[in-house]
């Protein structure tokens, strides 16, 4: 009996003292019903502090079952303010749970609706606060942003990237009820507050972004292209200030959009030939192994190069005769970045392909992010070696180019691109995360940096980029018409025409890449269609960033009024020995009698003194096609 | 100096008691009858009706009982018999062990309990030393076993199981050898399991006992609100009152799990403070018992203490989790008319042997 007397002292201090915490969790938890208080999600914000998401209070609607008296009348009389199945409602009523949320029908009320079901006084249906994400600026920056699902949790962009930030704890009411769930008065019911998400603070400029989405919708509108995209980076350290793809939908209303829109960041997923603007990485690398002189060394463009026994064309008929290679690149020659490289070699342009990390991803913060594809080293032979050198059987994503190209003009550093500049607790302001701008590696040097600018300033008042150049302020750029490849084949026809600026050339802060895919109704060339595109968003962008208007720029054609000036003459078809003038000398080039080209041009102005370039052949030209 | 020690601790606890019936029993008692105090008034008319019998049954001499012991078993009997008859007796949750009559109800196997004791009084005072044989100890464990299986017809296996323990007591401190009931007991272990594989429930409770969570809206449910009330109750309970456990959760917490409330109230001084008054009372009698010299009245006050001794035990094992649930109640403490009085009577008849002039105290 003692035993026995001692066993149940035993058990009853082993289930008050030893089993104390658990079993009064368990209790706790069988005698709380908890009602919901939503977190409040973290907001974003560019980098001026200008909300781009935000949230909005709404309420939501649960049901006690077991305080309900008349679930049928309930059901029905839910399901005329809700507008939904009455039999769904009533299951959702009846079912054994202590506290039960409706949804998705119940949730996130229209205030209107939350307002007549107040007024209805039903037992057991509760209205609780709830949370609405809430995309003030809709289409803006949607695939950038992304959207949450009905319980706030993120599902695609930086709310999917960064939800483990953003989303926040939710708190509730825990009201002490009996077993038929009456409230119990004698225990005050329990407050546990949600813990709202951090706050996130972007690399985005608005005031760049704004001038973004503006062209890109009235560009879209009017060429009506299959897409069209555009990136702007901070170059100085890899900062994203604009990104845009079209077409594009709004959050707001996610689920009438097409997961081919929302999941597609264009300038972060599509993997395309970028074309010409490509060469501006293989003519940096050129210059970066002193390969040329890009003022005195001149490469003859007689209208294609034969490479491996196929014939590439230059885009225009008859090529662009003698030329500088920094006309090479004004003038976007094919055959002359052919030559260019060869000049490189298969080791060298393939290893500044990989150095100017064009065949890994940046690993920038955003979701969905492609590769880009390149030959393999084996099959890297000659003609992919020509063609890659001008922008042709390489695919890279805007976001990769851009940072090449960024790499080019910043001084030749390559950075790793970020969009979010940091991470903070929304109420003390504390930073969790902040990004610095993280250098690479060193792709070229300073001072080939230096030229590139120089030449790339040259494109636009000389070359394929004359419309993007603006009156008070440096811009650089090049130009870049591409064929579409659909399934590795060039599709028929359709174009991706393009334009990539810097400026401003003597300090770039900003890289623009702009790209239109298969625009209708327009000339299919880069520099005319898109660099005026460009060329507006720089007139309205450069004064935002506080970038000084300059008093003294290079001209569109070079005019050099301090030094007298005389027209060149026409020298072509003449033999070397007719070549002659009292003002200018000449510097003669290639083998044979007869001029087959020149260069200054009829027409054009020459320095007194200098010398103008004849290139001589023999008396029949092959010119052909 | 013995039996008002008795008296006072019975009166203790049975005070005791009306506070926690009244405690455990009011949300019940507002829902079911619209009466707060619905389960106390009934209570404490019984124990008032119990104390006045307990009264009458201390001055009654003893041994008057020893003359009708025949008549008294054999009226037990009569109306074990009558209560399984359908129309006469009533059905309450789920066993038909009480005969209604209209204000109160009887349950004749409380009556039985102390019938049996006194006639197993009788017969082992009578035949005190041919208990050394097989035959009278087996005598009366057979109208024992009778008594006992006609309780388990309604079924009531708590009561079965108190009033037969309380005889086995009775027998084991009567001459009867000792090693008998090694082989009774294997034929008891093999009743058990024929009683389990005649009624499949109740191997479902043991099964429930052992890990009350496997089945916690079935078998295990009230296991596990008894422990969702002990638990919470820490050392010194959450205050008088203040118990959750009885807002619903635990199904009639008056009854057979009023000192899951005690627990929770009063917390582990609470509970053991009254399990130390349980302690000193069944003390007291057995301390008594050895004294009479009387061998009727010391197998009596044996038999009597035996039963609520056991039967507190049990109650109070099934509580907190260490028997399996049988539906036995907690004497004295537990809401339950018949059970009271008769508990009370039974005291009644402690106090009287304890007078006794034969009493060396």
């Amino acid at each position: 009996m003692t035993l026995i007397v001692i066993a149940i002292i035993v058990r009853l201090g082993y289930s008050q003292f030893y089993m104390y915490e658990e079993l009064s969790l368990k209790a706790t938890e069988s005698w709380q019903r908890g009602f919901p208080l939503e977190a409040s999600r973290g907001k974003i914000y560019d980098s001026q502090q200008k909300i781009l998401v935000d949230n909005l209070t709404t309420s939501s609607l649960i049901v006690v079952p077991s305080q309900i008296k008349d679930p049928v009348n309930t059901a029905y009389q839910l399901s005329q303010i809700l507008e939904c199945s009455q039999e769904k409602l009533l299951e959702k009523i009846k079912k054994k749970v202590s506290v039960e949320r409706i949804q998705p029908e119940g949730r996130q009320l229209e205030e209107e609706k939350a307002y007549q079901i107040d007024r209805l006084k039903l037992p057991g249906v509760y209205l609780v606060q709830d949370t609405l994400r809430y995309y003030p600026h809709k289409n803006y920056l949607a695939q950038t942003l992304g959207f949450v699902g009905i319980d706030n949790q993120g599902l695609v962009g930086l709310e999917l990237k960064y939800d483990k930030y953003l989303s926040g704890v939710n708190g509730s009411i825990n009201y002490y009820m009996n077993a038929k769930s009456q409230n119990l008065n004698i225990y005050p019911a329990e407050y546990i507050y949600p813990t709202n998400g951090m706050d996130i603070e972007l690399t985005i400029d608005t005031r760049v972004q704004d001038v973004v989405e503006r062209e890109l919708n009235n560009a879209y509108n009017t060429y009506h292209p299959d897409s069209i995209l555009c990136l702007a980076m901070d170059p100085r350290n890899g900062k994203i200030l604009a990104l845009c793809s079209k077409p594009d939908f709004d959050p707001n209303d996610y689920k009438n959009a097409d997961s081919e829109i929302y999941n597609r960041n264009l300038p972060i997923w599509k993997s395309y030939e970028p074309g010409s603007t490509f060469k501006i990485i293989t003519f940096s690398s050129a210059l970066n192994e002193n390969l040329f002189d890009m003022d005195k060394d001149t490469y003859y463009d007689k209208g294609y190069e034969i490479v491996g026994g196929a014939r590439i064309k230059s885009w225009k008929k008859g090529g662009h005769g003698l030329q500088t290679f920094r006309e090479v690149l004004q003038n976007s020659s094919n055959p002359g970045f052919v030559e260019i490289g060869r000049r490189l070699g298969k080791d060298k342009l393939y290893q500044y392909v990989n150095d100017f990390g064009l065949t890994e991803k940046t690993n920038v913060d955003l979701t969905g992010e492609s590769k880009g594809i390149m030959f393999s080293y084996d099959r890297f032979n000659e003609v992919e070696q020509a063609t890659v050198a001008f922008g042709q059987g390489i695919s890279v994503t805007p976001i990769q180019l851009v940072r090449a190209v960024s790499a080019c003009v910043n001084g030749g550093y390559l950075y790793q691109p970020y969009i979010v500049n940091k991470i903070y607790n929304s109420k003390t302001h504390e930073v969790i995360v902040e990004n610095k701008e993280k250098c690479i590696r060193q792709v070229i040097k300073e001072d080939t940096s230096k030229k590139v600018r120089d030449a790339l300033e040259g494109v636009v008042t000389d070359g394929g980029g004359k419309n993007a150049y603006i009156d008070g302020y440096r811009i650089g750029g090049k130009t870049g018409t591409a064929q579409r490849a659909i399934n590795g084949t060039y599709a028929g026809n359709g174009y991706i025409l393009s334009f990539l600026g810097v400026a401003p050339i003597d300090d770039p802060q900003i890289v623009l890449y702009i790209a239109m895919d298969n625009p209708k109704n327009c000339v299919q060339y880069g520099g005319t269609t898109v660099a005026p595109i460009a060329r507006k968003m720089f007139v309205d962008i450069l004064p935002a960033l506080g970038v000084k208007k300059v008093t003294e720029q290079r001209e569109k054609a070079y005019v050099w009024s301090d030094v007298k000036t005389f027209d060149v003459e026409n020298y072509i078809g003449l033999t070397k020995k007719e070549v002659k003038n009292e003002h200018y000398g000449f510097e003669f080039l290639g083998e044979g009698d007869y001029v087959i080209d020149q260069l200054p041009r009829v027409g054009e102005k020459i320095e007194e003194g200098k010398k103008v370039k004849i290139q001589l052949g023999h008396k029949v030209t092959t010119v052909d096609e | 100096m013995k039996t008002k020690r008795i008296f006072i601790l019975t009166m203790i606890i049975v005070i005791f008691g009306l506070i926690n019936v009244y405690s455990s029993s009011h949300v019940w008692a507002l829902y079911k009858y619209d009466d707060s105090f619905y389960y106390l008034k009934r209570q404490a008319i019984f124990a008032c009706i119990g104390i006045v019998a307990m009264c009458v049954t201390s001055r009654i001499d003893y041994h008057i009982y020893k003359k009708y012991y025949k008549v008294i078993l054999l009226s037990c009997f009569l109306l074990l018999i009558l209560v399984l008859i359908p129309g006469l007796g009533v059905v309450r949750g789920g066993s038909r062990s009480w005969f209604n009559f209209g204000l109160f109800a009887l349950q004749p196997s409380e009556l039985f309990k102390i019938g049996m004791i006194i006639y197993a009084a009788v017969f082992i005072e009578k035949n005190y030393y041919k208990m050394k044989s097989l035959k009278y100890g087996l005598k009366l464990l057979m109208i024992m076993g009778l008594g006992f299986l006609l309780i388990m017809l309604q079924p009531d296996f708590g009561s079965g199981v108190v009033m037969a323990c309380s005889i086995v007591v009775m027998v084991i401190v009567s001459p009867f050898p000792f090693v008998y009931f090694v082989g009774l007991g294997v034929c008891a272990i093999i009743g058990i399991i024929l009683m389990i594989l005649s009624a499949p429930y109740r191997m479902e409770r043991i099964l429930s006992f052992l890990d009350p969570f496997q089945d916690p809206l079935g078998s295990g449910f009230q296991a596990i609100q008894a422990l969702y009330a002990i638990g919470p109750g820490g050392l010194l309970g959450v205050g008088f009152d203040k118990s959750i456990q009885k807002h619903f959760y635990l199904p009639e917490p008056q009854t057979d799990f009023i000192f899951a409330i005690v627990a929770e109230e009063f917390g582990f001084m609470g509970g053991v403070l009254l399990i130390g008054l349980y302690l000193m009372l069944f003390k007291t009698v057995l301390r008594l018992s050895q004294n009479v010299k009387d061998l009727f009245g010391s197998l009596l006050a044996i038999g009597i203490i035996s039963m609520i001794g056991i039967q507190t035990l049990i109650n109070l094992g099934v509580v907190v989790g260490l028997f399996p649930v049988t539906g036995v109640t907690l004497p004295l403490m537990s809401y339950g008319g018949t059970s009271l009085t008769i508990t009370l009577m039974s005291i009644g008849i402690l106090i009287n042997i304890a007078k006794d002039k034969n009493c060396v105290l």
